[in-house]
């Protein structure tokens, strides 16, 4: 007869930004007989996953579970919609292409035999097409919440939400007072261990705080974990130092730009409240090239150091975000994949003690994850322009494995724990003006297959246009609640 | 683009049985074009025809051919099937039902078997399959195709159990309508290139030649090409799964109701099946040789079947295992020259499927093959075999059978090390290891791993947070929806029969 584990008394998490706010929530929600205290640390500035206000998908559909309501951060927190990425410049000069969110399923909504023909959405050449309808949305300034509803011309728009990161923590701090976790203030001066691996309380000012589980939410210097016994971290690649200017101003765009520039790659993150211009810089740019790269001299720069914890759950010690896996922000890749961290951990949460078993497979599957969008990311510097600016890169196998397939077939394989579809990279690395190839089946499709599903396409779009309003009257229709 | 690669590559199917014309078959109707297919069989020659059930993904492929799915199921005789009943697997006297389907539904992100571990442990749960939709249709004989929203009505997924001898035939007939070649003939040798090792052509007993630029290995068991001309090892997993026989036999349906699932019953040195067609029942004995010897098989399988015998028990051999590189050089196999998992979950012509399936996704453009396409092929026969071959040595191992000396052998046998670790999160956590790629999902190893008996010691604590009262009357409710849902659908036969369309000229 099978038992329940006991619960977990309390659970600390160790940084107050807006991943350790929404990861105390997220656990005062799953364990409401527990309690939670979450414990303020100084900043990082390196903590780029929440100093950017940016998600993707993913995280809309966990703010969603977890009562952190699209419409409030609409009203309270500054959001808009990014339903596209556009590249320019990483295939060569004046090259462009647009990367669309989209036919983003859930794959825990399917049953393993609704996959038809043994693997539905691995294959980039038959699966639905990327939600596309996007770029004609974003082109023409135009937005319509997509309702679910398959059958409407939205059904394969998926968008990525940006906010004002102070507004935005506050919405978390006023939820997470609300839903009862606690705050605790001292600084950490140490930590008692508890014998195996892992810890058994905080001190707090010389304070201990016991708890069963440990949440370390404090950035890249990964202030918990890096403390314990088993910590190992694996460097990825070149360290790169990142020009960040912030400009004032309403820019409601539905579009966000990634531009290769001579000074590096320039990512632009529009918002209500102003634009957020980060630049990466290559290795000879200089600082007048950086300047006018950013327009503007840069209000801050920083030096980043890729890598990951090579198992970011320790003992009793579970790291989220930049703390477990410390990336560059382009694609805003980050934030999800704390987010998807998080929601990795809701699903293996531990009872009061820990199964080594279940650790291990949190670490098994949370390194997938990282080391998939640090594949996403190097996919970046594949492109051409991008090698001849930062020099040619060593890639991951699964990364060869996909640029390969990509280059001569279009194909883009399936990986466990992707950040996001096949097609969804195929269309991105498509956008960053990586070479495509065809397969023997695309070709096989011939003229008029294309032109069909050409003309549904332009269809759908129109349908599209015709159902959503312009993007300023939205907002404005949901500003007046 | 070089002239050498805009041609259309020609390939050369070995073998007309079901894997060969699948074969032919998709590759005519989806690389129009791209290549010819030309397929050489012999009539002297047999086929296994194994497979009589079938897996949902076979709905996709006919579809994708665009086949008629009423005149494929009229073709074959088919019946739908909802899932595999297992009986005495566990433990002699226990059944259940693994379904194409899910149990029930997460709460807060908790999955469903958390609450009726729970539940169970209370005394306050049913079966777990009174749970889904799948199972409850199943055992209720009732049948209706999945509602295509997501309601409790879309929760299952449905194949086909259908003759097996029947079914390459019917792709035969299609695959030549469509523009396969056939050639009779028999091969007598394989050419080779002396430089490159590629299989240039086939040498037939009359003298005739066939030559082409890409040859599919689907001579069954004999693998002519890959394993006779190429001698691409073999990787032997009978040692984890030792059935190497089946006794099947035929006979006659005993009532009205047709049962829409398979039955799969263990059996003292293995399990036999019972298969429900439109037309007659079909009964096989799969057993080990080493604890059975096929006379006793022949006995067993023939006091089993319950109606009148329409033919005498035929033994199948079989092993096993699979070749370490199904794509050898211009050699691809699929079928049975590429692999066998014995027939427990009915994957047979899934295999055959997802390898053409592979192939057709990664075909050469032109007639040179790019070794990088070939290692990808590879890399994704070996995931689904290896997914698959883990799945099926569960249902022997998780047991608590000590009535023979088989039963003693895999319940006592050391298992993958893939498997072992999954079974060691599960016994510990109820936890699965996940993966998203390949055949068998959670819903899948939690049907047999509950349904034999294999409790977790300890789930996960937030299934014990709710009162008990309130989680006890959410079941109740989803029993009475999956009741509900199931009262509201035709029996299994009468479905059948509304359509003329998909009934065979002389059904039972």
């Amino acid at each position: 007869m099978s038992q329940p584990r006991a619960l977990p008394r309390r659970v600390a998490v160790v940084g107050d930004g807006p991943l350790g706010l929404l990861a105390a929530c997220a656990l005062r929600q799953a364990l409401p007989l527990s309690e939670v205290t979450v414990v303020a640390t100084a900043p990082d500035p390196l903590a780029l996953a929440e100093r950017i206000g940016s998600g993707l998908g993913f995280t809309n559909r966990l703010h969603d579970r977890l009562g952190v309501e699209e419409d409030l951060l609409i009203r309270h927190a500054g959001a808009s919609h990014r339903l596209v990425m556009r590249y320019a410049g990483w295939g060569g000069a004046g090259q462009q292409g647009c990367a669309p969110y989209g036919a983003a399923i859930d794959p825990r909504l399917r049953t393993a035999f609704a996959r038809e023909w043994g693997g539905g959405p691995r294959n980039a050449a038959t699966g639905a097409p990327v939600g596309s309808v996007g770029e004609a949305l974003a082109d023409d300034g135009r937005f319509l919440r997509p309702d679910g509803r398959a059958d409407s011309p939205l059904a394969d728009v998926d968008y990525g939400l940006r906010w004002n990161v102070p507004a935005y923590r506050d919405l978390l701090l006023a939820l997470a007072q609300r839903l009862g976790v606690r705050q605790a203030s001292g600084a950490v001066s140490g930590i008692r261990p508890d014998g195996q691996g892992g810890v058994a309380a905080l001190l707090l000012a010389g304070e201990p705080l016991a708890a069963d589980l440990f949440l370390d939410c404090t950035g890249p210097q990964a202030a918990l974990l890096a403390q314990l016994p088993g910590y190992a971290r694996i460097d990825r690649g070149d360290a790169l130092r990142l020009a960040v200017r912030q400009e004032p101003g309403v820019r409601v765009t539905l579009a966000d730009r990634a531009v290769l520039t001579p000074a590096g790659w320039l990512q632009e993150l529009a918002g209500r409240d102003g634009m957020l211009s980060l630049l990466g810089r290559a290795p000879a740019a200089g600082e007048a090239e950086l300047v006018a790269a950013l327009g503007g001299e840069p209000q801050g720069e920083l030096t980043l150091k890729p890598g990951r914890a090579a198992e970011s759950w320790l003992g009793n010690v579970v790291a989220l975000g930049d703390a477990a896996a410390h990336g560059e922000p382009l694609g805003f890749f980050q934030l999800d994949l704390a987010h998807r961290q998080l929601e990795l951990l809701l699903e293996l949460l531990p009872g009061r003690s820990v199964d080594p078993r279940e650790r291990a497979e949190f670490n098994r599957r949370a390194a997938l994850m990282a080391d998939r969008v640090a594949d996403v990311i190097a996919g970046h510097y594949a492109a051409p322009a991008a090698q001849a600016l930062f020099g040619a890169r060593e890639v991951s196998p699964e990364l060869a494995l996909a640029l390969d397939q990509f280059a001569r077939r279009g194909r883009v394989p399936f990986f466990e724990e992707m950040p996001f579809l096949p097609q969804e990279w195929a269309a991105q690395l498509q956008a960053l003006g990586l070479p495509q190839g065809l397969g023997a089946l695309a070709r096989a499709e011939g003229d008029e297959a294309g032109r069909q599903m050409a003309e549904r396409h332009a269809r759908q779009c129109e349908a599209a246009l015709r159902a959503a309003p312009p993007y300023p009257a939205w907002l404005q229709q949901v500003l007046q609640g | 683009m070089s002239e050498q690669s805009d041609r259309a590559v020609r390939v050369v199917v070995l073998g007309g049985g079901t894997a060969g014309w699948m074969s032919a078959a998709a590759i005519a109707r989806l690389l129009p074009g791209q290549a010819t297919v030309e397929l050489v069989e012999s009539e002297d020659i047999g086929i296994v025809g194994v497979g009589e059930a079938t897996l949902p993904h076979i709905r996709g492929f006919v579809e994708r051919l665009g086949i008629d799915e009423a005149a494929f199921m009229k073709a074959t005789h088919a019946t739908y099937k909802l899932g595999i009943d297992f009986r005495d697997f566990g433990r002699i006297g226990e059944s259940y039902v693994h379904p194409f389907g899910s149990f029930g539904e997460e709460v807060a992100g908790v999955p469903f078997h958390h609450y009726w571990l729970e539940m169970q442990r209370q005394g306050l749960a049913g079966p777990l399959g009174a749970y889904s939709l799948g199972v409850s249709a199943a055992l209720a004989r009732r049948f209706r195709p999945p509602a295509a929203d997501s309601s409790l009505g879309s929760t299952y997924g449905y194949a086909y159990q259908f003759d097996a001898t029947l079914f390459g035939p019917f792709m035969r007939e299609f695959g030549l309508s469509i523009g396969v070649r056939r050639t009779e003939g028999r091969v007598v040798e394989v050419r080779r290139d002396p430089a490159s090792g590629d299989v240039t052509r086939l040498l037939l007993a009359d003298g005739r030649e066939v030559a082409g630029d890409l040859f599919i290995d689907c001579s069954g068991f004999r693998a002519l090409l890959i394993g006779g001309a190429l001698e691409e090892e073999w990787e032997d997993w009978s040692h984890w799964l030792p059935v190497d026989r089946a006794a099947a036999m035929p006979c006659a349906h005993v009532e009205k109701e047709i049962e829409p699932y398979t039955r799969a019953i263990a059996m003292p040195a293995g399990w036999r099946w019972r298969i429900p067609l439109q037309h007659r029942i079909g009964n096989g004995y799969v057993f080990a040789s080493a604890f059975l010897s096929e006379d006793e098989a022949c006995e067993t399988i023939r006091a089993a079947a319950e109606g009148a015998v329409l033919a005498e028990p035929r033994v199948l051999r079989f092993r096993s295992g699979r070749r370490r590189k199904s794509w050898n050089r211009n050699v691809v196999a699929v079928g049975l020259a590429s692999g066998f998992l014995e027939p427990l979950e009915s994957t047979s012509i899934y295999l055959a499927q997802m390898a053409v399936t592979y192939l057709v996704e990664l075909f050469p453009s032109g007639a040179t093959i790019d070794p990088r396409d070939r290692a990808e092929f590879n890399r994704l026969v070996d995931m689904e075999y290896d997914r698959i071959r883990d799945f099926l040595i569960l249902h022997y191992h998780a047991t608590t059978r000590s009535d023979s000396e088989f039963w003693n052998h895999v319940r006592t046998m050391q298992v993958p090390g893939s498997l072992q670790g999954k079974l060691e999160l599960w016994r510990e956590c109820g936890r699965l290891e996940k993966y998203s790629d390949g055949l068998f999902y959670d819903a899948s190893w939690i049907a047999v791993l509950i349904g034999q008996g294999k409790l977790p010691r300890r789930h996960d604590a937030r299934a014990a947070m709710a009162p008990a009262r309130q989680v006890a009357a959410a079941l109740e409710e989803l029993q009475a929806a999956v009741q509900a849902e199931v009262a509201s659908m035709p029996s299994h036969r009468d479905y059948l029969m509304r359509s003329a369309a998909r009934l065979a000229e002389h059904p039972a």
